[in-house]
């Protein structure tokens, strides 16, 4: 984290910006996870467990197979598959999805430190970046412009997802399943198979961002990996109001708002490093409050969302 | 046919055990895909918990902030709100007790350690408070909101033991100042346990009548039950909820004021060991009886204290107890699904 | 294109039991080729259990569905739509926030894995501009009126091909205009031999003016079959509710002169729906001791709202409600100082606790007041029992005792136990919302002449129903809520049916 150093104050904007890019990726994946998920009418807090156990799975890989990008797929794999368990348990009569999340955040984690415990000492093979630093000589520039691949992948997805909920049949149907179950119901689609389906693949997409933690920014594995970005990419969900391609955007600010503290960190300043480190959460907080409302519904939730009251 | 008062509680107490036991075989099957003989595992699970007189004393010094914390929760589900900030909670909670330890001029231990935990209650319970309040004038879901309180409060605790109130005599860790050594709470006399799980069961009781027969227990499962029909009735819900979230937010401030007071005698990393997580596995476990709290509450801690022989004897990660939480969690979440058909119902046509 | 007749339905000997109770009994019915046929009968009877069996919703315990000539067994709605056989619910089955184009799209059974927006647009246009009515595919569902949305759903229908269709009390929440216009619609399809058309209603306008045949069911049996001609009202009505006339015709007696001061007055009052824009657009309504004022209305149109700013249950932009000269607000000791009782529509939705018991949800009112409660903190709950028996058996509850819970009860028995906490105690001001939907026609009676009970011991009644026969039936007063005002008056004397139709259509009107 020298890269600002040499640059002075405006290093500290370019390092906010470039770790806007790095630190963005795991929420935008995320996001856009647990978009599809609440888009069918269910909520997945869990996601904070996909993240932590999509990185270990995908750091182990790595370090066993020597491939990166099969680790970016064991960390999807394991995302569907907590997201898989959470789907069948929610398809059972009387069960609250936010309580079962809760619970597969608190498994996630728990398997994810359990099986992740010989892999904190060795290393492994990184994901490589895109340098779009090319045309610059300064190294804090170009080091600060190697742009995740997954980062690549989140922006697509969005752009191909909000596309996809609009003129695709399985779009419709994912809306359809979340604004009303009489009328799928009505027109002979099974809500609950629509909703599994979308929590499987919304676990497989918030899995990857897992990847990106351990496989390229902070790009190794411990249990202080994740603190809380899986939850604060659920609370981003209602700020972006639904919609993947401002899931984009948001992520992009919640990862400034995250960058600030190594940023200032670059240039020395060190005080108050743990509240400075803080502030994505309060952030977080404070864009709750704006975003939610007490006397109406927020705006674009999904009808059947019990999230949203 | 049974009486249906007693049904009211003991249906969801046979399906809380029933998920634990099931449970208890999905991990057995889980550590034996590993090569750990089930029966020896159970083994060391009961010698690890209630097995031995240590093992006993170990579960309920754990059981005391374990059962605090599940009231966070529990006593927010009452009012119908889904709060997972207990953690957060015991961190403020300790926080307070130190403040108020270091600072008061008091030579009075009995006093002191009370002021202790009272300020431990008062600055958990603000702080859950706040989160009942965003809820109700801002419609803030109450519960991201903790959990996001559950990650600033640690930034304040690291913060503030990093510098503003470190003991930097203190060089093996980072930690706060500690109270006078007169203001720790003794043990019960002839046990090595302290206070802490009777001021735990107390509270369950006080709870208990509190919500059983009192108009505001009355109101809050009005207001739980159905907020329309509250609000028709013309009950104040946001009071309501607001001092609901703060009796369950100084549940678990207490439980960080006793681990204070009665353990660490300063605040530090060690009150951030996921008593609240696991307060609420044991509110969802006690499905909101607060005298069933107690007995999971003591399960919980047993299976806490069985960590450490586990680690030793399988040469497992500590981390197995959290899978076998996880694992409880989900299976008393899916056996709601069987609520109401375990023992007949009497319908009335 | 098409060539064939719409099909011709038998049903022979079709029963149907669910638990104990024999839904329906051996009941026979033909549904003859381009005609308008009725299906007439109380709630409960089995117009609707009849048509589900048909329709392959409900497997019929015995009998035969003849298509044409033709042994079917329907076992699924798919195998209904294959023979062309749709149905239109009472309750809609349209995604309110997607636009009309994508609800026809969704209801179609393949859907190509990428929509052409454009072609699909352009196909919809085409299709509707042969259809009697029309919508813009773009709109969103949530911004159409009821009664466009009613017409929606027959065109979805129409769009899949269906040409034998099941309209399930299609004009419950149309204006009587809308009413006119959808049903002689269907009719003319019928004429044109484009449809046949199963219409199930209870309302003999309705036979009388746009069907054919009528088959009558009661309790399950078939009390008739007829043809529309040589059936007249009373006839229809014998069949329908057996051996006596309808309890129809005990009417409530209009109140002695209700004047002086109103008891609740509701002025100017403005205040925003679930999604945050206004729904109720000021609002001023007085209601005096001793009469009984009806809110009429197409539902939409803020009477959801209004029952809920009276009930404490939404907050107010402006405006102000005065409940005996003072500012009201729906607090407790309001409700408690002006002797305020509510009765809502879906009493386990907005106004009981189905968690709790009944003996609980009895003491919902009272909890915090002598013998219930001790120095208003302690619950005494000794008490609660004795209390909650004495109300169950004052009001007919049939609950087996006072400590089950709520939902185990019928819907018309929650609907008592409401009725018992909110009437049982000194009444100067009753709200009233729907108070009889979903009951059958001895529940709803009863529940009526209890509201006209409590007027005429001097309560002020403002009674907010969908179902205009209601209002006429028992109000002194009426006034249509239209578009969140008040836009007609009139007395119960003067009251014009179409007149205030007209005035609920506002500024839908045909």
């Amino acid at each position: 984290m020298t890269e600002a150093g040499e640059l002075g104050w405006w290093g500290v904007l370019f390092a906010i910006f470039a770790g806007a890019i790095r630190v963005s990726t795991p929420y935008l994946l995320v996001s856009l996870g647990e978009t599809i998920t609440e888009k069918s009418g269910r909520t997945n807090l869990g996601l904070e467990g996909t993240l932590v156990l999509g990185a270990m799975c995908a750091f182990a890989t790595s370090v066993i197979t020597g491939s990166p990008w099969l680790g970016v797929l064991a960390a999807g794999v394991a995302g569907a598959s907590l997201g898989l368990l959470h789907a069948l348990i929610c398809n059972l009569p009387r069960v609250n999805d936010i309580a079962v999340g809760i619970a597969l955040f608190l498994l996630g984690v728990g398997l994810a430190f359990y099986f992740g415990k010989p892999f904190i000492e060795p290393r492994a093979t990184m994901l490589t970046g895109i340098s779009l630093g090319f045309w610059s000589d300064h190294p804090a520039i170009r080091s600060g412009l190697e742009v995740n691949p997954l980062f690549f992948l989140g922006l697509l997805l969005a752009i191909f997802l909000q596309w996809s909920l609009i003129n695709t049949k399985w779009g419709l149907y994912l809306r359809m399943a979340g604004e009303s179950e009489d009328a799928a119901r009505a027109v002979g689609r099974s809500v609950q198979s629509v909703r599994t389906y979308a929590t499987v693949f919304g676990g497989f997409i918030s899995g990857l961002g897992g990847a990106s933690l351990s496989l390229f920014y902070p790009g190794n594995w411990n249990e202080g990996l994740s603190s809380g970005q899986g939850l604060m990419a659920i609370a981003l969900v209602i700020f972006a109001r639904w919609n993947p391609v401002r899931c984009f955007y948001a992520s992009l600010l919640f990862g400034g708002a995250s960058a600030i503290g190594p940023a200032l960190q670059s240039v020395g300043i060190n005080q108050g490093y743990y509240l400075i480190n803080a502030a994505p959460y309060v952030f977080t907080l404070g864009l709750l409050i704006y975003s939610s409302s007490a006397s109406y519904r927020l705006a674009g939730a999904p009808s059947e969302l019990s999230l949203s009251r | 046919m049974l009486d249906l008062r007693s049904q009211e509680w003991l249906e969801p107490f046979l399906l809380s055990v029933g998920a634990l036991i099931v449970a208890l075989l999905l991990f057995g099957a889980f550590m034996m895909l590993q090569g750990i003989p089930p029966l020896e595992l159970y083994s060391a699970l009961y010698i690890g918990s209630f097995g031995t007189r240590i093992s006993i004393e170990n579960s309920l010094t754990l059981a005391a902030p374990i059962l605090l914390a599940a009231l966070c929760t529990l006593i927010a589900a009452r009012v119908g709100l889904l709060v997972m900030g207990g953690e957060g909670a015991i961190v403020l909670g300790g926080l307070g007790a130190v403040l108020v330890g270091v600072a008061l001029p008091l030579s009075s231990p009995l006093l002191g350690s009370l002021l202790c935990l009272l300020a431990g209650a008062l600055f958990g319970g603000l702080w859950i408070a706040m989160a009942g309040g965003l809820k109700r004038v801002r419609g803030v879901n109450e519960t991201i909101s903790t959990l996001l309180l559950n990650y600033i409060a640690i930034a304040i605790l690291n913060h503030l033991i990093s510098g503003p109130i470190r003991d930097f005599s203190q060089t093996l860790k980072a930690q706060s100042w500690s109270i006078p050594s007169y203001f720790m709470m003794p043990n019960i006399p002839g046990w090595s346990v302290h206070w802490g799980i009777l001021i735990g069961i107390l509270v369950c009781v006080l709870l208990h009548v509190l919500l059983r027969h009192t108009t505001f227990g009355f109101s809050m499962d009005v207001v739980g039950g159905n907020n329309r029909a509250a609000q028709m009735a013309g009950l104040p819900i946001t009071s309501i909820v607001v001092i609901s979230c703060f009796l369950g937010g100084a549940a678990a401030g207490l439980a960080g004021a006793i681990e204070v007071v009665a353990v660490h005698g300063a605040a530090s990393e060690s009150l951030v060991v996921g008593f609240g997580y696991t307060g609420i596995l044991v509110a969802f476990l006690a499905r909101q009886k607060p005298l069933a709290v107690i007995f999971f509450a003591l399960l919980m801690g047993g299976i806490a204290a069985s960590g450490g022989l586990l680690q030793r004897r399988f040469d497992v990660p500590y981390a197995a107890t959290a899978v076998l939480q996880g694992m409880i969690f989900l299976c008393v979440l899916a056996s709601s699904a069987l609520s109401g058909r375990i023992l007949p119902e009497r319908k009335s046509k | 294109m098409t060539v064939l007749p719409p099909p011709t339905i038998e049903l022979r000997n079709i029963s149907k039991q669910f638990g104990t109770v024999r839904a329906l009994d051996a009941v026979s019915a033909r549904f003859q080729s381009g005609r308008v046929h009725a299906l007439l009968g109380e709630n409960g009877a089995g117009k609707s259990t009849l048509v589900k069996c048909l329709l392959g919703y409900y497997r019929a315990d015995a009998g035969e569905t003849i298509v044409d000539g033709r042994r079917v067994a329907i076992s699924h709605p798919a195998e209904a739509h294959a023979l062309g056989l749709g149905m239109v619910y009472q309750h809609f089955t349209l995604v309110p926030q997607m636009t009309v184009a994508e609800n026809f799209v969704l209801g179609r059974g393949k859907i190509p894995l990428v929509v052409k927006w454009k072609d699909e647009q352009d196909q919809l246009r085409s299709f509707m501009a042969g259809m009697p009515f029309r919508l813009d595919p773009q709109r969103k569902v949530s911004t159409l009126a009821a009664g466009e949305k009613q017409k929606l759903e027959i065109l979805k229908q129409l769009y899949l091909g269906r040409r034998f269709l099941v309209l399930d009390e299609p004009t419950s929440v149309l204006t009587p205009a809308e009413a006119d216009e959808v049903l002689g619609e269907m009719r003319n399809l019928a004429n044109a031999s484009k449809l046949t058309v199963v219409l199930i209603t209870h309302k003999f306008r309705e036979v009388e003016q746009f069907a054919q045949d009528v088959t009558v069911l009661r309790g399950g049996k078939l009390a008739g079959s007829v043809d529309q001609k040589d059936a007249s009202k009373e006839t229809l009505a014998t069949m329908m509710f057996g051996g006596g006339t309808a309890e129809k015709s005990r009417v409530a007696k209009p109140a002695a002169v209700a004047d002086g001061v109103p008891y609740l007055k509701i002025h100017e009052l403005i205040a925003d729906g679930d999604r945050g824009t206004p729904v109720l657009n000021g609002v001023s309504i007085d209601v005096r001791p001793g009469e009984i004022v009806g809110v009429a209305g197409v539902s939409g149109n803020g009477q959801k709202e209004l029952v809920e700013v009276l009930a404490g249950q939404r907050a107010t932009t402006s405006g102000s409600i005065l409940v005996d000269r003072q500012a009201f607000s729906g607090t407790r000791s309001e409700i408690k100082r002006a002797g305020v009782a509510l009765i809502s529509e879906e009493p386990l939705a907005n106004s009981a606790v189905r968690t709790l018991s009944v003996m609980e949800n009895l003491a919902l009112r009272q909890f915090d007041e002598k013998p219930l409660s001790l120095a208003k903190f302690f619950l005494n709950r000794s008490r609660l029992a004795p209390f909650a028996r004495d109300l169950i058996q004052r009001y007919k509850v049939r609950a087996s005792s006072p400590f089950v819970r709520l939902d185990t009860l019928s819907g018309g028995n929650v609907q008592r136990v409401v009725l018992a906490r909110e009437l049982s105690r000194d009444v100067k001001l009753l709200i009233v919302q729907n108070p009889c939907f979903g009951l059958d026609a001895s529940a709803a009676t009863n529940i009526r002449q209890q509201i006209v009970d409590a007027r005429d011991r001097g309560a002020a009644v403002l009674l907010v129903s969908e179902d205009l026969d209601e209002i006429l039936e028992i109000s002194d007063r009426i006034l249509v809520l239209s578009e969140g005002t008040v836009s007609f008056e009139t007395s119960r004397a003067n009251a014009e049916v179409y007149e205030i139709g007209r005035h609920m259509a506002g500024a839908h009107a045909a």
